[in-house]
């Protein structure tokens, strides 16, 4: 078909994404992150609208959509409605270069899973999400509340904070490709037979724990909880314009977890490839193996949610520049060395996963014995002191 | 227990606990009862709405006394029966349902046997959209509940 | 009243002055004043003052707090209570003894069988009445299965006050189980009106011993939970270790009690030290930590809650079958002597007294309750000096306040 050339197919691919990965966020990872949090804590989550709560998505869509619009009175109002335009985009613009899968057929039609291939895409990607700083920054600046401004400031602060570490993160996993296109790295992680996670296991800590403090979410979330004195600078926003802060943060969620996706646990690749009784895992197209594994990181997001109490501000800080970047750039030089000792060959990265892997597998033999020690602690922590009498 | 001090201080063990009881609390059994499709039956002491069995009430007016919010108000007056006895006839037994707060102090001071008044009736859904009408009950609305349209019975339980 | 004392001279000249001479006088003394010689810079601490309203979802009721801060540093809070006061002392002097005790349910709202325990213990020391052992026996177990689920509440909203929401609704659904209990003995899961003067109401209903000794078994392997789940997180220790430090001496000047003395070192719980029902006879310890900070408060805390399972635990076993007698004999119209009695339980909370005057009636002359909520409150500021407005959160939390005993 002359009429879909490859640039018509890209704008295609644009139009998709931007259709449906809102949609996506609205429908199935609000009401799964309800749902899923409602189980780990006992209880059914939201089930009454339509069969098992699956329309609570549109539920919530439409009543963001048609609650009243509220600019607060002396506030810039072309900031304040430019501010959600600018958590989104960025968030959305980043699932350009992420590749979703290899070429797929279409009937005729041959294309390849991502909007574009660039060859400086990582780059690209740490470059769009630092631009959502200033969605939050405006949001909370325009509002024309202090509460919120200082929320805002607080969150940009946490956000900047943060981009140190993730990069850093992800320049050790720079070492082992030599490439910064995704695409490139998704393939190396196939001809190597080795997912990037296992040589980069420190590395994947410390991007994931970034990512989770990228987006605001718990233990992170101290800019917006509700308990807090500061509301965060989400508090003016109602409606669409809130709706569309929502969006960008589980927008962000959806980009962080694909690229530590794509990056450490080999995109769209199945696992163990080169094992033939696994063979049958070749059943689920490479999309749907993409979709498994960012489908898992957005229920670790979810999980991290319901279990851990969230950090105050100057904890959070602290541990990102006092104890984040430092071991970021420890990890550089580790896998540094191991690429470097092992010169042409892929060695040294092998051997840098055993030792990880590893020290990984010890530390959960160690979390039995742990456990045990820390039972008898709480036990022991009061004495039996009996009464004198009787 | 400094082994365990370090254990903590240098893995992330502390972390993953908690993550394996929420994680495993997805697969316990929920607790959440679906309310109105399934409801929890209340015990035989649950103190819910009221009621009210006029034949064996003896207008002491000991539970109007004996209300701390003092929301029963109780008239009689002296009738001649029949057969030239003066009997006591109730004129007014109302309870504001607004203020009560079901402390069952007027069913323990009720003299009867079996009680005249009792709140042992399983029955709590009262609510109403008008407040001043249909939370403020007369004889007959707390002798027969289809006089009070907000009163949706549990199980009527009759006291024997 | 009028005040018959003599004017002193000072005020017999202000008697005479005119208005427009005070106002003259006064502006003189103003214009006497130093003046600031040098305003404000952009170098100089400004405090600000902010409100934490009584609508808020932290404050555990409708508490106002006025906070001077330094850009985050807490420099001095001001509680401002009173947004839930009913004027439930004055309606103790308006009513008979009996009639009371569902009035004090709502004092502490969380933990109502000890209220009306104080009340009735009170009572019951001005009248001089004997209370049956199966009473006491079953008013410890009722008061054990309270102080459970006061603990599970505030183990619940601490945890989300510092952001860690799933162990709230672990705790409630043990609470569920805890309300059901109270629920099948006495009619009502919250205000609970479970005791009259000289025992208790009812005898407990068939089966109540034995299921309540099955859950008894399940607990503490559901607060090893809650302790998996926060004790040793880190994030939980970051957020409560050092916060709000206070010394036991300090604690004995404030007048606090309750597991917030008790996590300063000082080990006195009314439950050992003057015992009343049975407690002298049962075997339990009594949780003491010794550095006075949040994660002492919160060790404290669950520890009591394993050690009530354990006076649980002895009280069933010991409670003979039934029928027996639960309920002493007190006239049917209580006319105590006039006299003045005090009478205090350990509460959840802390000591919960009853200060009772009497003068021959069948109503009381003045019933004043000392309410631990009220006293431990007035430490707030002392705990919540020089820490973060974040914390002042968690301090609230630590604290264990309910308004409703603040307010009255």
């Amino acid at each position: 078909m002359k009429v879909l050339t490859p640039t018509v197919l890209t704008y295609l691919k644009v139009v998709i994404l931007v259709a449906v990965v809102p949609a996506v966020v609205g429908f199935v990872i609000v009401l799964a992150e309800r749902r899923l949090m409602g189980f780990m804590q006992a209880r059914l989550g939201p089930n009454r609208v339509g069969p098992k709560g699956l329309l609570q998505g549109v539920a919530d869509l439409l009543k963001l959509v048609t609650k009243e619009d509220i600019t607060p009175a002396r506030a810039e109002k072309a900031v304040h409605f430019l501010a959600p335009v600018l958590a989104v985009v960025p968030a959305l613009t980043a699932l350009a270069v992420i590749p979703f899968g290899p070429a797929v057929r279409i009937g005729r039609i041959r294309t390849p899973l991502w909007v574009a291939d660039i060859n400086v895409g990582l780059l690209f990607l740490l470059a769009i999400t630092s631009i959502g700083v200033y969605g939050i920054i405006l949001g909370g600046w325009a509002s024309n509340n202090k509460y919120s401004l200082i929320g805002g400031l607080r969150s940009a602060a946490q956000l900047v904070s943060y981009e140190v570490p993730m990069g850093l993160a992800l320049v050790s996993v720079l070492i082992m490709t030599r490439s910064l296109s995704m695409v490139e790295i998704v393939l190396r992680q196939e001809r190597l037979g080795l997912w990037f996670v296992f040589p980069g296991l420190l590395a994947f800590f410390l991007y994931f724990v970034s990512g989770v403090a990228e987006t605001n979410r718990n233990p992170f979330d101290l800019p917006e909880a509700e308990s807090e004195l500061v509301s965060g600078f989400n508090t003016e926003y109602s409606g669409v314009k809130f709706a569309f802060f929502f969006l960008g943060e589980y927008a962000a969620m959806i980009v962080i977890s694909c690229v530590a996706v794509t990056v450490f646990f080999g995109g769209w690749l199945p696992p163990f490839p080169n094992v033939p009784a696994l063979d049958f895992l070749g059943v689920v197209p490479p999309f749907g193996w993409f979709l498994i594994k960012t489908g898992f990181f957005i229920f670790c997001y979810i999980w991290f949610r319901s279990t851990f109490p969230r950090y105050r501000f100057d904890q959070l800080m602290a541990l990102g520049w006092k104890w984040m970047i430092p071991l970021a750039l420890a990890n550089i030089v580790i896998v540094a060395l191991a690429v470097l000792l092992t010169p042409g060959r892929s060695d040294g990265m092998f051997v840098l996963s055993y030792i990880f892997g590893g020290l990984f597998v010890l530390m959960f033999l160690l979390a039995k014995l742990r456990r045990k020690l820390a039972r008898r602690e709480r036990l022991a922590a009061v004495p039996a002191s009996a009464p004198e009498a009787t | 227990m400094a082994l365990k001090k370090w254990l903590d201080k240098l893995t992330l063990l502390d972390l993953f606990d908690g993550l394996s009881v929420t994680g495993r609390h997805l697969f316990t059994k929920k607790v959440t009862i679906q309310y109105p499709e399934q409801k929890k039956l209340p015990s035989d002491r649950f103190r819910g709405m009221f009621r009210l069995d006029e034949e064996r009430c003896i207008k002491c007016t000991l539970c109007a006394i004996e209300c701390p919010i003092n929301i029963i108000y109780i008239d009689w007056h002296n009738e001649k029966t029949p057969e030239g006895k003066s009997a006591k006839v109730l004129d007014r037994f109302d309870v504001d349902l607004k203020r009560c707060m079901f402390c069952q102090l007027c069913e323990e001071a009720c003299p009867t046997n079996p009680k005249s008044i009792w709140l042992t009736t399983k029955t709590y859904e009262m609510a109403a959209y008008d407040r001043n009408d249909s939370l403020y009950l007369d004889i007959r609305k707390l002798t027969d509940w289809r006089a009070a349209p907000n009163v949706k019975p549990f199980t009527v339980v009759e006291q024997g | 009243m009028s005040d018959d004392r003599p004017l002193s001279e000072a005020d017999k000249a202000l008697a005479t002055q005119t208005a427009e001479e005070l106002r003259a006088a006064a502006l003189a003394a103003a214009e006497s004043l130093p003046v600031d010689v040098h305003p404000p810079t952009l170098f100089d601490v400004q405090e600000m003052e902010l409100n934490f309203g009584p609508q808020h979802p932290s404050t555990h009721g409708v508490l106002r707090l006025v906070i001077r801060v330094d850009g985050e540093r807490i420099l001095h809070t001001l509680p401002d209570v009173g947004y839930l006061h009913r004027g439930t002392e004055k309606l103790f002097e308006t009513e008979t003894y009996p009639m009371g005790i569902p009035h004090t349910d709502r004092l502490d709202y969380v933990a109502a069988a000890t209220n009306n325990h104080a009340y009735c213990l009170t009572i019951e020391k001005l009248l001089a009445v004997e209370i049956p052992r199966r009473a006491q026996l079953i008013r410890v177990i009722l008061d054990e299965l309270q102080r459970l689920s006061s603990h599970l509440v505030w183990l619940g909203t601490s945890g989300i006050d510092l952001g860690a929401v799933t162990p709230f609704w672990y705790a409630f659904r043990e609470r569920e189980q805890i309300l059901d209990f109270f629920e099948e003995y006495c009619g009502a899961r919250l205000t609970l009106n479970c005791m009259r003067i000289g025992g208790l109401p009812f005898d407990i209903t068939a089966g109540w011993v034995e299921r309540l000794m099955e859950f008894v078994d399940d607990l503490p392997s559901r607060i090893d939970d809650y302790e998996q789940l926060l004790t040793d997180n880190r994030i939980w220790k970051k957020r409560t270790v050092g916060i709000g430090v206070i010394s036991g001496e300090e604690c004995i000047e404030w007048g606090v009690t309750g597991p917030v003395l008790r996590a300063s070192g000082v080990e006195w719980d009314l439950r050992r030290a003057q015992p009343y029902e049975c407690y002298d006879e049962l075997d339990f310890a009594i949780p003491t930590r010794v550095n006075g900070d949040t994660y002492d408060r919160y060790i404290v805390r669950v520890q009591e809650m394993r050690q009530s399972v354990r006076i649980l635990r002895q009280c069933l076993e010991r409670l003979p079958l039934p029928p027996g007698e639960f309920r002493g004999k007190v006239p049917r119209v209580i006319k105590p002597v006039a006299e003045e009695v005090y009478a205090s339980i350990e509460s959840p909370k802390g000591e919960l007294g009853f200060y009772c005057v009497s003068n021959g009636t069948n109503r009381p002359y003045r019933m004043h309750v000392r309410p631990p909520s009220f006293i431990n409150l007035q430490a707030l500021p002392r705990l919540a000096k020089g820490h973060l407005v974040s914390d002042l959160v968690a301090l609230i939390g630590t604290i264990d306040i309910v308004l409703g005993e603040v307010d009255r």
